[in-house]
């Protein structure tokens, strides 16, 4: 444990899928000597790359879970999150970038900036995580990183200012010019482990002088000494340079770029040295928990390992031994053998056995300071709750979660199956919370949601390899909903007689559609017309009818449900009547509120080769599709716009045919809009059908 | 649709938009007074009369091009009371689209190219432009001329910005500066943006329609929110 939170770094790397990032970690973690032999994500030895501990990470090459691993550099700790690279992920890419302080933006030299660098940049930019950029594959035919530089700047409104510049590129790239040392750099050996200084090629002088030059103007914002060295021309020190290129990148307002090639074992020990020169340490970072016996308010939590100690779970795992619950520390040092509290739950726990992660390996540790990224063992708790010391009782805030867009039925195929799906279900609600499920009771089916097809079908193959529960899928449904578009007054009386005590209850008043809220329930009863006890009955009856409309069946939102008049009987009326009378006024007044199906719409950018544009965006209009703009750079052009979820399935066989396969696309959740009055006909004929059958 | 209020109230009246469907403008001057917000107030009220518009970018990002209309709506809706405040954001939506280009990639036929693309598919067919960020500077007399044939033979009203720099004093007969001293006569429509002492933003209308205005109609820019004002 370092006592000097100044060299701990917890940092991210965060990319574009393919363009080298686990192949990077494992560089790091080879020059870190936290492993002692290369494997490539897709190599020939079968062994994969170590950060990708998942088999079906393995097998498709990809990295799909955050696992969390440590290795030290120059003296720094440098804990790494692994973050996924593609976008149905995204909640994992975003509750890593939560317990990062900064980060790596890894971008191919070819590639350049494609649509899901600007998703995650857009995370790291909400989260507020400073980052340097690497410039991977300069190897690679075509590589060109002053592009990819001018498109940090452009498409991420990133002050992107390289900080080196390779010397050759291709197949001919050898090593980095260092700007701020002035120095060229050559990774030599067999693996790149011996480090050459030596002067700049002479036919590197010119450019790199000029580089220089940009790279001090820039940075020359951030430090006062700076300036006024460079003003009086006299020679600038290198730990200056460091400083405001620190400073600028920890107020986000800079970001140094880097190049290299990781594959070829360039580059990786500089941009190593330059996590520990210009990413925040934790104290670096102003980090806020809610204190919850204080009506949640804001508290800034110290980073001193003497306070109290407060740590957030941000990933669960089961491995081959149990539970590995992946922590944070904020503040405060968590021992072996100490107890904790799960403040979500309120329940104590013994902290057992306490460890440090490489991937698939661990090191057995009996205490963790502050700002530490460690994993606890066989711990019962969900991904996002907070642990502190009894004397606190905080939560960390609450992140982002988005509500699922997707569903699809499963069904096991046997009886071994039905167990062990139960069991994998468990797992991944408790590790996902964008992944939930449940049962339908109408048809009997276990219910899957998420965010996204990839994003199921990820957790089905888990299931299938993990658990061993063979599952049969049905198909995809878009997770519609309704809602009302004006105020509806409503006078409803549920009175039953039919022998011994009766049922009686009035309810009057109005809804009104609420904008960004799901529900509101609203009491104006004056004069005991409802009696007291009786309006929460009210309120449950509304809600239960919120949870199905009449149109499709779809649960309903934006609701504001007024009461301002009923009558009660001295005898008959109980929370049951009130109920069914809450229920029949809903009724009644959810079909004067001239109430309309709402659809889940994504945000989608297809980037693709110039030529195509006009077949991608004749595909996206047959769609239903909101052409927002287009963005043309060179012969790349990308095209933004509003789709229907439900108009999206299959679509990258479709985008893979008309272009070539050379077109990619993205999708985001973006809002819920009304469906065209022609699609909501048929819906609701789908609907009626199926309820006749049933 | 319910906007004619809203359209019948806009100062931009003086201006006759949409009198005649092939009208060219200009807005011009120097950086940061107000072209783009002037830009976006004309093509705003061209959605408003029921037109489709295309708001080429060039050297902007399709985001922010889009919180320029964000903003600007959002003003229109403070100032106005609109029954139902997202059908006019979603209408908005639905008539304009907003294409960006690198500074070196617009082009006469890369224009028409990506217009041909829509137009032929019926995915968006436009009745108004305006094209922020065209450099006049380095496009001769002939290139001005080619988009201008190629504008009215598609039968579509245009709007141009052009940035004018404090040090060069070139000016045409008619007074419109540098860069576009030499072309000015190619448009019906030239309005340039003048500061005034009291931090007011002049626009100063040199050519109305093909005609040269009378200097009754005075508009100007209220500096806070750059919405166009009478007065």
């Amino acid at each position: 444990m370092k006592q000097n939170l100044d060299q701990v770094r917890n940092i991210g790397i965060s990319a574009h899928i393919d363009s080298g990032k686990t192949t990077l970690t494992e560089r790091i973690l080879y020059y870190t000597q936290r492993i002692h032999a290369i494997h490539e994500v897709r190599g020939k030895d079968g062994v994969g790359a170590t950060m990708d501990s998942m088999e079906l990470e393995k097998e498709r090459g990809i990295t799909i879970q955050s696992a969390a691993t440590f290795c030290t550099w120059k003296d720094h700790d440098i804990n790494i999150i692994d973050t996924p690279g593609h976008v149905d992920f995204t909640v994992e890419v975003e509750r890593a970038l939560r317990v990062l302080d900064g980060a790596i933006l890894i971008l191919c030299s070819v590639g350049g900036v494609q649509s899901q660098s600007i998703t995650v940049d857009r995370q790291m930019t909400r989260y507020n995580v400073p980052r340097i950029a690497f410039i991977n594959k300069c190897d690679r035919t075509g590589a060109n990183p002053y592009r990819v530089a001018q498109q940090l700047r452009d498409k991420l409104n990133l002050n992107a200012v390289m900080i080196q510049i390779p010397i050759g590129l291709e197949s001919d790239l050898q090593g980095v010019v260092d700007l701020v040392t002035m120095k060229a750099v050559y990774f030599e050996g067999e693996q790149g482990d011996d480090l050459r200084y030596d002067e700049i090629p002479a036919e590197l002088k010119d450019e790199a002088e000029e580089k220089r030059e940009e790279l001090l103007d820039a940075v020359s914002m951030f430090s006062d000494e700076l300036m006024e060295v460079m003003l009086e021309e006299q020679e600038i020190p290198e730990e200056m340079i460091h400083a405001a290129i620190r400073k600028g990148t920890l107020s986000l307002e800079l970001a140094p770029v880097m190049i290299g090639s990781a594959y070829k074992n360039k580059g990786v020990q500089s941009l190593l040295d330059a996590v520990n020169m210009y990413l925040p340490c934790p104290t670096d970072v102003e980090n806020i928990a809610l204190d919850l016996d204080n009506d949640e308010a804001e508290v800034v939590v110290s980073n001193n390992p003497e306070d109290d100690l407060v740590a957030l779970a941000f990933k669960l795992e089961d491995g081959r031994y149990g539970q590995l619950t992946y922590i944070r520390t904020y503040q405060g040092v968590i021992k072996k053998g100490e107890s904790i509290i799960n403040t979500r739950t309120g329940k104590k726990i013994k902290v057992g056995r306490l460890v440090r992660l490489h991937a698939d390996e661990m090191e057995e540790i009996d205490e963790a300071g502050s700002g530490d990224i460690v994993a606890l063992f066989g711990v019962d708790c969900a991904s996002g709750d907070t642990f502190c010391s009894k004397n606190i009782n905080w939560s960390m805030s609450s992140m982002h979660v988005p509500a699922p867009v997707i569903s699809l039925a499963i069904k096991p195929v046997d009886n071994k199956a039905q167990v062990n799906m139960s069991k994998a279900l468990n797992r991944f609600t408790k590790e996902d919370p964008t992944f939930k499920t449940f049962v339908d009771h109408e048809t009997n089916e276990t219910i899957v949601s998420g965010m996204g097809e990839l994003h199921l079908e990820v957790y089905i193959e888990r299931m299938k390899r993990e658990y061993g529960a063979e599952v049969e899928i049905g198909a995809p449904q878009v997770a519609y909903r309704e809602t009302i578009t004006r105020r509806a007054d409503f006078n409803y009386t549920h009175k039953k007689q039919t022998g011994g005590s009766g049922q009686f209850g009035r309810v009057g008043g109005y809804m009104e559609p609420l904008a960004d809220e799901e529900y509101e329930f609203v009491d104006e009863i004056v004069g005991g017309v409802i009696p007291r006890e009786y309006i929460p009955s009210c309120d449950k009856g509304f809600q239960a009818s919120m949870k199905k409309g009449t149109l499709i069946g779809a649960a309903i939102t934006g609701v504001r449900m007024v009461i301002n008049d009923g009558s009660f009987h001295a005898v008959d009326s109980s929370d049951m009547a009130f109920q069914q009378a809450s229920k029949g006024a809903f009724r009644e007044g959810y079909a004067k509120a001239g109430p309309v199906i709402m659809e889940p719409i994504m945000k989608v950018a297809v980037e693709g080769p110039s030529e195509f544009q006009g077949a991608v965006m004749g595909s996206l209009n047959q769609r239903r599709g909101m052409i927002v703009g287009t963005f043309e750079e060179g012969n790349y052009t990308v095209v933004e716009a509003e789709m229907p979820l439900s108009e999206m399935f299959g679509y990258s066989t479709t985008l893979r045919s008309l272009t070539q396969g050379k077109a990619e696309f993205t999708m985001e959740f973006s809002t819920y809009k009304q469906v065209p009055k022609s699609v909501a006909e048929e819906l609701v004929k789908a609907y009626q059908e199926q309820q006749k059958e049933a | 649709m319910g906007y004619e209020p809203l359209v019948n109230q806009n100062p931009l009246r003086v201006l006759n938009l949409g009198r005649g469907s092939k009208q060219l403008g200009l807005v011009m001057a120097r950086a940061g007074l107000g072209k783009t917000a002037l830009l976006v107030q004309i093509a705003l009220d061209s959605i408003l009369r029921g037109n489709r518009v295309i708001h080429v970018s060039i050297g902007e990002s399709i985001e922010k091009t889009k919180t320029w209309y964000d903003d600007i709506l959002q003003f229109i809706l403070q100032e106005h009371s609109i029954t139902r405040p997202h059908e006019l954001i979603e209408m908005v939506a639905q008539h304009r689209m907003i294409m960006t280009f690198k500074e070196d990639t617009f082009s006469r036929p890369r224009l028409e190219e990506r217009l041909n693309d829509m137009i032929l598919q019926d995915i968006f067919k436009p009745n108004c432009l305006v094209v922020d960020g065209f450099d006049f500077e380095s496009s001769d007399r002939s290139t001005v001329e080619d988009i201008k044939e190629f504008l009215e033979s598609m039968n579509l009203q245009a709007w141009f910005s052009a940035t004018s720099h404090r040090g060069d004093d070139r000016v045409s007969p008619t007074g419109v500066p540098a860069p576009c001293h030499e072309v000015d006569d190619l448009f019906d429509t030239v309005i340039l943006l003048r500061p005034e002492q009291d931090a007011t933003i002049q626009l100063e209308i040199i050519r109305n329609n093909g005609s040269i205005p009378d200097s009754g109609a005075a508009l100007n820019l209220d500096p806070s929110t750059m919405m166009v004002k009478e007065g």
